[in-house]
């Protein structure tokens, strides 16, 4: 099954966050909490946890981009 | 709340010691002060080129130190105090959380300090203090400066008239904030040791736990500052990608540079000029890293004595 990650609302006023960095690349697996992606806002990195086990199916957007919030971001195939 | 003593002033084991504090006490609050000698401290998501002069600091000795946490540039010197607030999190963004109770331990021993714009503490309208977080697993560490007797002067040198244009990048710009320095506006005049110890006594009451690493602890805290904060794959290795491009009068003929740069690693790289050997320097430039040592070997495999002039046109 596929499962999207979104960018996370963080803030109430929270309209967008940056992609800085992928800890994991496309195929990697990933087990429930272990860290995905790191985003920015507000001066605050955030690590964005996996909520389910499974494999990185699609980085979809690259590293540096401004991601407006509840946008997926990545895509987790599940089993 | 507990505090664990940290008596070094060197910078990059400094950001490990909090790194390994903020992973190893996972129940408690935590409440850390400490003090670093000159560096300027970058943001998790910052192109240093852009942020300040790579050059003036290599001359001058000031180390670059990338830390954890998001934002942008500070300078450290020992008349700053760095405070380190680390506690559980829901997930949600709140400053407030770790703010309020600084703000209100400022008041209590006389700093009429105040909140200003989302994350900063001032005095009047001035900045005294900048904060920056890092979340993760749960677990949050916000940490800030505290401006007592720092060298300003140095600061606004350091932080402010650097700004580089060459760079097109993505990454975290620098805000500019008019700065002042909490020991001018005491009515009791105290020490940067008195106010430390007024502080850490009012965020962490006697009684409460103050604890030391073991030395096994403190050669886990060596160990990551030597394999990451150290490290060229962390501090120039994580810069955005950026295109860079450069002209004008080098060795009184025109100059053009240019180049792009993706974790850190040089490609597309263009000198242009009468003075030199292009496509030596373009074969040298091109698959190498982001590093100023690097690029100053370059400069004098080029050009000898006028490497530092060239470095100039780099960087």
């Amino acid at each position: 099954m596929e499962k999207e990650l979104t960018m996370p609302k963080l803030r109430p006023e929270m309209e967008n966050g940056v992609l800085c960095a992928w800890l994991k690349e496309e195929g990697d697996t990933v087990t429930a909490g272990e860290p995905l992606f790191e985003i920015e806002t507000d001066k605050v990195v955030n690590q964005i946890e996996a909520t389910e086990s499974g494999v990185l199916k699609k980085q979809l957007f690259e590293e540096g981009d401004t991601v407006n919030v509840e946008t997926p971001v990545a895509i987790l195939e599940t089993k | 709340m507990l505090t664990v003593q940290n008596l070094s002033h060197d910078p990059f084991y400094n950001q490990a010691f909090e790194e390994f504090v903020f992973q190893t006490f996972r129940e408690d609050d935590v409440f850390l002060l400490w003090q670093n000698t000159p560096a300027v401290i970058v943001g998790s998501y910052q192109n240093i080129c852009r942020e300040v002069h790579v050059e003036t600091l290599r001359k001058l000795g000031i180390p670059i130190v990338r830390r954890m946490s998001g934002g942008g540039t500070v300078y450290h010197d020992l008349g700053n105090v760095n405070y380190t607030y680390i506690t559980s999190q829901d997930g949600l963004v709140d400053y407030d959380r770790c703010l309020q109770p600084v703000i209100e331990a400022l008041n209590d021993i006389g700093v009429p300090a105040r909140k200003n714009r989302t994350c900063d503490i001032a005095i009047g309208d001035r900045k005294i203090s900048g904060s920056a977080q890092h979340s993760a697993g749960g677990r949050l560490l916000h940490h800030g400066t505290l401006l007592f007797q720092s060298d300003l002067a140095v600061l606004d040198k350091i932080t402010t008239h650097h700004k580089n244009d060459c760079f097109q990048s993505k990454g975290t710009v620098s805000a500019i904030c008019s700065v002042t320095n909490i020991a001018d506006h005491l009515a009791v005049p105290m020490t940067l040791e008195e106010f430390r110890t007024r502080l850490l006594d009012r965020m962490v009451p006697p009684g409460s736990p103050r604890l030391t690493l073991t030395p096994e602890q403190e050669a886990e805290v060596c160990r990551l500052r030597d394999e990451k904060y150290r490290s060229w794959a962390w501090t120039w290795g994580k810069t955005p990608a950026f295109t860079y491009e450069k002209s004008g009068t080098f060795a009184g003929v025109p100059i053009r540079v240019a180049y792009q740069a993706k974790k850190g690693m040089i490609s597309d790289a263009v000198i242009d000029c009468a003075a030199l050997d292009g496509a030596e320097a373009a074969r040298l430039l091109n698959g190498s890293r982001l590093d100023p040592e690097g690029f100053a070997g370059i400069c004098r495999a080029l050009v000898g004595k006028r490497a530092e002039e060239l470095m100039d046109w780099l960087l």
